[in-house]
């Protein structure tokens, strides 16, 4: 049996799958002082009459360290750059700078050594600091300065935790990484400690089979291996809400998913059964990090939006307060609208009703109000898609082929998800012109994406015949080889091993053998009119997905 | 004060290449590219990245006349090009972002208007075509154009020549030791336009204070004099004392400076071959101080090795500016004096090599100078070339505000030429009616 817990925003949902099919799903409000009340409870439901030594397998999705951030309950990170010529971050990231000398050029030659002194000198500063972090431009073309400065800083300052920023990740891009960095270290005492009540809670229970916790990019990983990079472990709601989907209903069609909750309305794209990823990465507090994550979109409308006039005006969302009428809230919300309307049937009619009059107009029927209501609430939805959909369309390629022979994304079906979808979707889904699907085990989606999902990781291989070496910066790796006969297919050949040692290392060996070729690059190097070598870029992943496709009959639960 | 935002269009084209191992070739932009990423560029508020478009023949024709066609000579990735040129326009125009970079290949600048194959790296003229794209899609009328490349402009010149709502300047390595080998002082445009052509041909080993010097004493009081609606900035990169190409000495923070104080409406990539050492700096520079952010902390690796300005140097410069004054002074006295002495017509006869497809072309042009309008051209033009063997035409240009006199004249120019049947093809390009029209003999 598979356990999978979503901690969201209003409600923590659980569910026990055994062969593909929901057998038990439980529901508890989310409890925001602490999250692990909330989830001990909504266990300890699921769990009822199930002998806890069958579960093979339990995996959570947390907001832990979302709340962390927009909270700002983070400790002082001691940030360590080496930039090297270009941009002045001054200002453009979180927390202060502190600036060392060395650098590294595009094709990893070290063109300035780090100082020890310097090092030392930023460490006596900073001695209150417990956590701390290393970031130095271009060190995914080479590592080895960013691993010396951390050595230095491990010597003078003995952080409890510091993150290298290509430890977070492979790929180009500084100032994510440093971001990504900052914000790992940020976060890591305050995760640390919630993953240790966990597993302490979970033995309590019986329950020894291993933790996983999901990722923003929809893969999970061991708690223990989280442990080390909690900021993989943000935004992972929306993210299990796209692997729910995936194992609930896999659309073969190019898709819009909307998964519809109480305060907002996520939405991905579907492309050949799989959601898109942001080609970058995710978004922390205004700040871009390198964190990989599906391309999500979140507009303030859900089945607690709130619902008022303004001058007149009818108005919903973004904000809400508290449950709509109808559930024994005090303020009309889009749920006393689906109520009204008739288009769900739980909650109490006639205070739906009561707050429909509350916001109709003097002309107007409470069902004409609930109407209006919806209308607007499904256009707010449908213009967030368009939105997406053109900002997908305009986004950049670098290939004369790209530009001349892509297709944009032009979506055929809409799948709804989550407690307003059964009620909503099917209104967006008209005003896109679009057919629609409601998967039965919609409601508990989440859960059972975090319990089905299956752990991915990743790995960037960039190789220089004309230097005679290849880095992995995600491992540390720098591996010379003869000059020039290195071929592409030796770098992914190389690729795979490195990628299962990573895997391995990670404790989902296992998991390997679902390898895919994210990218690949290769270009000449030409001195005068001579091709003196190759630039190669491969990048290999245990590709995200689920574990196995999953089957409710609602009416059972 | 709304901040300065920069519309980006950047198209490395990492599939298109003149030949392998040709400096134009798959991984000119590479480096750049991964600076940019790496610097994080795209994700600053300041920046907004665009994507390039396909322009349509008509935007191609407007400016071009490529014998037999332009189709034929021409691959997606000029269009691509000259459509990422006109993306940066777009956005500027729409006032989405102050001001724009199109960071695309291959370049153009080099090419004329009249083509028959790719000349310098260039089949199209990307500036050329956004410059008369602009004035027909916005009715911008008066547009300097900035060329900062090593290379003199030689095509930009061509298509503006006879152009007095045009302000060319070019600043490059002096013609005597540089190809294109053009681009001295005496070429000031036609006596129409006289003046309207401005270049600056510069000792090798110019520095970053000989093009400062040039750039504060020359270029920008003569924008200002000229009160452009727009300017637009042929911003090549080849003056980079790493270039292979040429023997220039100036560095990122030269461009950069220079970037700031230009104010450019629009920036187009043209030359820089300097793909690893230069480019990724030069272009970091320029984007940051394009987009008002700081680039002080842009500086080359190897900078040390930039050499110094020579006194020699920094003399002939001093003089060079001095002259160049003197005749921006006397400039509307000279005009007259040129539009007298030639009378109704101008003429000139060129030959042009085309050094990337080994074409000879032999061109005589004409120009009728109108009291009431801007006349119109007339052109003669033969080529001699592998694999074509030889190829004529003749063609008219009618400009934008012609008198009927003029227009009448033009087209009858054509269809004689027509009927004496001694040309491959003629065309008649009528920009009034924007259309290029073949005519077949
Ligand atoms: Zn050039
Ligand atoms: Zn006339």
């Amino acid at each position: 049996m598979l356990l999978g817990i979503d901690v969201g925003g209003t409600f923590t949902d659980a569910v026990l799958i055994a062969d593909g099919q929901v057998v038990a799903a439980a529901k508890t409000p989310t409890t925001r002082q602490s999250l692990l009340n909330g989830v001990v409870t909504v266990i300890d439901k699921v769990l009822t009459g199930v002998d806890a030594k069958k579960i093979r397998r339990a995996a959570l999705s947390t907001t832990i360290v979302t709340n962390a951030l927009v909270e700002g309950k983070t400790d002082k990170v001691a940030l360590f750059l080496l930039p090297g010529p270009g941009l002045n971050v001054t200002g453009l990231i979180p927390g202060e700078p502190h600036f060392l000398s060395g650098y590294t050029d595009h094709r990893g030659r070290e063109q300035a050594c780090p100082a020890e002194a310097e090092v030392a000198a930023v460490c006596r500063k900073l001695e209150d600091h417990e956590v701390a972090a290393v970031a130095a431009k271009f060190a995914v073309r080479n590592p080895r300065q960013e691993q010396l400065v951390t050595d230095w800083v491990n010597k003078y300052l003995q952080p409890k935790h510091i993150t290298l920023g290509t430890q977070v990740s492979g790929s180009l891009n500084y100032l994510r990484r440093i971001n990504s960095a900052y914000y790992n270290s940020a976060v890591w005492r305050i995760f640390s400690r919630f993953a240790q009540a966990i597993e302490a809670a979970l033995a309590e229970r019986d329950i020894i089979a291993p933790v996983y916790i999901l990722k923003a990019d929809g893969g999970t990983l061991p708690l223990t291996t989280a442990k080390s990079t909690p900021v993989e472990a943000i935004f992972t709601g929306p993210a299990a809400s796209v692997l729910g989907i995936m194992a609930l209903t896999k659309p073969v069609e190019p898709a819009i998913s909307l998964d519809m909750g109480g305060t907002t309305t996520d939405i991905a794209l579907w492309q050949h059964g799989m959601p898109l990823f942001a080609p970058d990465g995710a978004r922390v507090k205004d700040y871009p990090t390198a964190v990989r994550s599906f391309c999500l979109r979140s507009v303030g409308i859900g089945g607690d939006s709130y619902v008022r006039r303004e001058n007149g005006l009818l108005a919903v969302g973004p904000m809400r307060c508290g449950p709509a009428m109808a559930n024994g809230g005090l303020a009309p919300a889009v749920t006393d609208a689906l109520r009204v309307a008739g288009l769900i049937d739980y909650g109490d009619i006639g205070l739906a009703r009561q707050a429909m009059e509350r916001v109709a107009e003097a002309t107007q029927t409470a069902a004409e109000a609930a109407w209006e209501t919806l209308r607007l609430a499904a256009a707010t939805v449908c213009q967030a898609v368009q939105d997406m959909l053109a900002e997908q369309a305009a986004r950049p390629v670098y290939k004369v082929e790209e530009l001349v022979a892509g297709r944009p994304f032009k979506p055929e079906l809409l799948i709804g998800v989550g407690g307003a979808a059964s009620g909503l979707a099917p209104l967006v889904a008209k005003q896109l012109e679009l057919p629609w699907q409601i998967p039965p085990g919609h409601m508990v989606a989440n859960a059972v994406g975090a319990a089905a999902a299956r752990p991915t990781t990743e790995i960037t291989l960039r190789a220089d015949t004309a230097q005679g070496f290849y880095t992995v910066p995600e491992l540390g790796v720098i591996q010379e080889f003869a000059k020039r006969r290195f071929t592409l297919q030796d770098a992914w050949t190389a690729a795979g091993t490195h990628l299962a040692e990573r895997a391995a290392a990670g404790g989902m060996a296992e998991a390997a053998d679902c390898s895919e070729r994210l990218y690949e690059e290769e270009f000449n190097l030409i001195r005068g009119f001579n091709t003196i070598g190759k630039i190669m870029t491969c990048k290999l992943q245990i590709k995200p997905g689920v574990l196995m496709p999953v089957q409710m009959r609602e009416a059972e639960l | 004060m709304k901040a300065a935002s920069l519309g980006l269009v950047f198209f490395p084209a990492f599939d298109w290449a003149i030949t392998p191992t040709h400096p134009e070739r798959e991984e000119r932009l590479l480096y750049t590219r991964d600076q940019i990423v790496e610097e994080g560029l795209l994700d600053l508020p300041a920046i907004k990245e665009y994507r390039p478009q396909l322009a349509g023949l008509a935007d191609i024709e407007r400016v071009h006349i490529g014998v037999p066609n332009i189709e034929s000579l021409i691959t997606d990735a000029h269009l691509l090009s000259a459509g990422g040129a006109i993306a940066a326009a777009q956005a500027v125009m729409r006032r989405e972002v102050t001001n724009a970079f199109a960071l695309v290949r291959p370049p153009g600048h080099h090419a004329m208007r009249v083509v028959h194959g790719t000349r310098g790296f260039c089949t199209i003229n990307i500036e050329a075509v956004m410059v008369e794209y602009l004035r027909r899609h916005y009715g911008v009328q008066r547009i300097a154009i900035v060329d900062t490349d090593v290379h003199h402009g030689d095509g930009t010149q061509d298509i503006f020549y006879h152009d007095p709502d045009t302000l060319f300047i070019s600043f490059h390595q002096d013609g005597r030791t540089l190809y294109p080998g053009t681009g001295a002082m005496s070429e000031l445009g036609s006596p129409g336009a006289f003046c309207s052509t401005v270049n600056i041909p510069l000792p090798p080993g110019t520095t970053d204070a000989g093009l400062h010097e040039v750039l504060d004493r020359l270029v920008l009081p003569m924008l200002e004099d000229f009160r452009p609606d727009m300017i637009i900035n042929s911003a090549g990169q080849d003056n980079h004392y790493s270039d292979p190409l040429a023997n220039m000495a100036v560095t990122a923070q030269g461009y950069a400076r220079l970037a700031e104080k230009l104010k450019a409406d629009i920036a187009v990539l043209e030359g820089g071959y300097s793909i690893e050492d230069a480019l990724p700096y030069v272009n970091t520079g320029i984007i940051l101080a394009m987009a008002g952010l700081d680039y002080s902390r842009v500086i080359e690796p190897d900078n040390a090795r930039c050499p110094r300005q020579s006194v020699a140097t920094t003399n002939y410069i001093a003089k060079l500016v001095a002259e160049w004054q003197d005749i921006w002074q006397g400039r509307d006295r000279l005009r007259r004096e040129a539009v007298a002495k030639a009378g109704g017509w101008w003429q000139q006869r060129r030959n042009i090599y085309y050094d990337d497809s080994g074409i000879q072309e032999r061109q005589t042009e004409t120009v009728r100078l109108c009291p009431r309008c801007h006349g119109y051209q007339l052109i003669d033009t033969q080529a001699q070339g592998y694999p074509f063997g030889m190829k004529s035409a003749f063609a008219a240009i009618i400009p934008r505000n012609s008198c009927p006199a003029c227009r009448a004249q033009a087209r009858d120019a054509v269809h004689k030429a027509r009927q004496a049947g001694r040309h491959d093809c003629c065309f008649i390009q009528d920009k009034q009616e924007d259309i290029l029209v073949p005519c077949g003999t």
